[in-house]
């Protein structure tokens, strides 16, 4: 390989790389605006309209405003720790990225040009929850440094959140990696290809697995309904009570690159990717049929990020037990009983449409089941 | 070979730079930027406006411990679960004769997880409210 190869190689990196770090801030900042904009309307207020039109500009306005805040370093702190938390929040945050395919691309790569930092990585969903799952170390490190007794709860909860989700979602995903026979997310996203582009999608034979992956992915963005280890009621402001300015935006520009980390892989293992009826399910090297693609990819993306903020409004906050037992109790042997079924199916080489009526039915019989138990809790308790 | 197959893992160790580059940047930047006034308020741990009392640095229950150990045995069982589902649907996976015993194989393995699962719920490690 001589350095011509290497620099052929390098320059379509360094391109994806530089898009992905000039569209991250802005979409940290945009989502938070986004977000007071849902917010607002739900609760039939106005929201930020001061700035510009529409409020527009009050995302780049906090920006700056934060920018130039005093940056205050508590004396009790472990100085170092406490600097380097927020920093491996967003590296973690950011990381996560660089296997996640925003289009669609060839396989001769346009001659240089790619959607995706490091294409074709068989393993690249392996990597991605690796990754993901580190960036529990930011807030559990965030948390001890702080040397306040608030943090150090939000950040051990967090802790102990992240672990138990951790699993149903790991459980969920496999049904989604047998398909396709493969790890890599872009041949996962090409395995639900099909002539009209939506019965190929692995959301109708595995919606229980949709469901569990969705709850538990929901859970390690540490937002509502699962912000135990933030809840403002109890623990002031968590993992990070002691934070202020950039450091605090750093922490949060990592949780909305997680709300957008997750979208995307919601969209791309379970609907289809950028399949959509009446848009080419191949990929061919048309730059018109390449941005329609790309277009589909990204409205699926914010609306799973609409959907997720609006989550927020809709349900009440999760107490502790019932966050751990939601995910040891409920999603654990919900997705085993279903890897079970999968394995079956799948070994015998049978059908695959009875398994979205059973998963359906385990889902069922698991409401009722948990309703029955909640009732007989309640009895017990009057009873005493 | 070797030389080639590091290679290829090339944009990812770029990414890796410009990733640790952008957070070292954006968090030492604005400490140069902006004002400083210290003072012993300020630097005080945010209780809710009470004096902290004692140190942070205090044991914690048993409980999260005990979960962390479960999380080890079931990510454990889960990292052999995805050889197989990547091998069985592959054409250059699991040949078609294996299928069968490869499935009691696995049914034999969740069975053990199952167990696990058992033990540690009548060990009430899930239950958090004291009865």
């Amino acid at each position: 390989m001589n350095w011509y190869e290497i620099w052929a190689e390098l320059w379509p990196t360094l391109i994806a790389i530089g898009i992905i770090l000039a569209v991250v801030p802005v979409v940290g900042l945009y989502a938070t605006f986004v977000e007071r904009k849902l917010a607002a309307a739900v609760q039939d207020r106005l929201g930020p309209n001061r700035v510009g039109p529409f409020g527009l500009f009050q995302a780049i306005a906090d920006g700056i405003k934060i920018f130039l805040k005093e940056q205050i370093i508590p004396s009790h702190v472990h100085t170092f720790i406490y600097m380097l938390a927020p920093c491996i929040s967003l590296m973690t945050a950011m990381f996560a990225l660089a296997v996640l395919p925003y289009g669609p691309t060839p396989v001769n790569y346009f001659g240089g040009l790619r959607f995706i930092v490091m294409p074709g990585l068989d393993i690249s969903l392996l990597i991605m929850f690796a990754i993901s799952s580190l960036s529990a170390y930011g807030i559990i490190l965030g948390g001890w440094a702080s040397n306040n007794k608030y943090s150090l709860y939000g950040a051990i909860r967090s802790c102990a959140q992240f672990i138990s989700y951790e699993i149903p979602m790991g459980l969920s995903v496999i049904g989604v990696i047998l398909v396709a026979g493969s790890m890599n997310i872009e041949t996962i996203v090409a395995s639900q290809g099909s002539g009209d582009g939506i019965s190929g999608w692995n959301l109708w034979w595995q919606p229980l697995a949709l469901i569990i992956f969705f709850t538990s992915a929901l859970a390690e963005t540490n937002r509502l309904p699962f912000d135990l280890p933030e809840c403002e009621q109890e623990l002031v402001g968590g993992f990070h009570t002691e934070y202020g300015g950039i450091k605090f935006v750093l922490f949060f520009l990592a949780e909305y690159t997680h709300v957008v980390t997750v979208s995307f892989l919601t969209t791309l293992l379970f609907f289809g990717g950028w399949h959509f009826p009446g848009v080419p399910s191949e990929v061919t090297a048309s730059y018109g049929i390449l941005a329609l693609q790309m277009l589909v990819l990204l409205v699926k993306v914010c609306g799973v990020v609409c959907f997720i903020m609006l989550l927020r409004w809709a349900l009440p906050r999760f107490r502790f037990d019932q966050l751990m037992g939601l995910a040891w109790k409920g999603l654990i042997p919900l997705a085993m009983l279903n890897l079970v079924f999968l394995a079956v199916f799948e070994s015998l080489g049978w059908h695959r449409w009875p398994l979205a009526v059973l998963s359906v039915l385990l889902f069922v019989a698991a409401g009722y089941w948990s309703a029955w138990q909640s009732q007989s809790f309640v009895r017990k308790a009057s009873v005493t | 070979m070797h030389g080639l197959q590091a290679m290829s893992y090339l944009p990812i160790l770029l990414y890796l730079i410009a990733v640790i580059g952008f957070a070292a940047v954006s968090l030492i930047l604005p400490h140069l930027v902006a004002p400083r006034k210290p003072t012993t308020i300020k630097g005080m741990p945010y209780e809710s406006g009470m004096d902290p009392v004692g140190d942070t640095r205090k044991p914690l229950d048993v409980k999260f411990y005990l979960i962390a150990i479960l999380f080890l045995v079931f990510d454990i069982e889960l990292l052999f679960l995805y050889p197989w589902a990547v091998a069985l649907n592959n054409p250059e996976g699991i040949p078609a004769e294996y299928r069968i015993p490869v499935l009691w194989v696995l049914l034999v393995l969740l069975a053990t997880l199952g167990l696990a699962y058992i033990v540690a719920v009548k060990k009430g490690i899930f239950e958090w409210r004291r009865k």
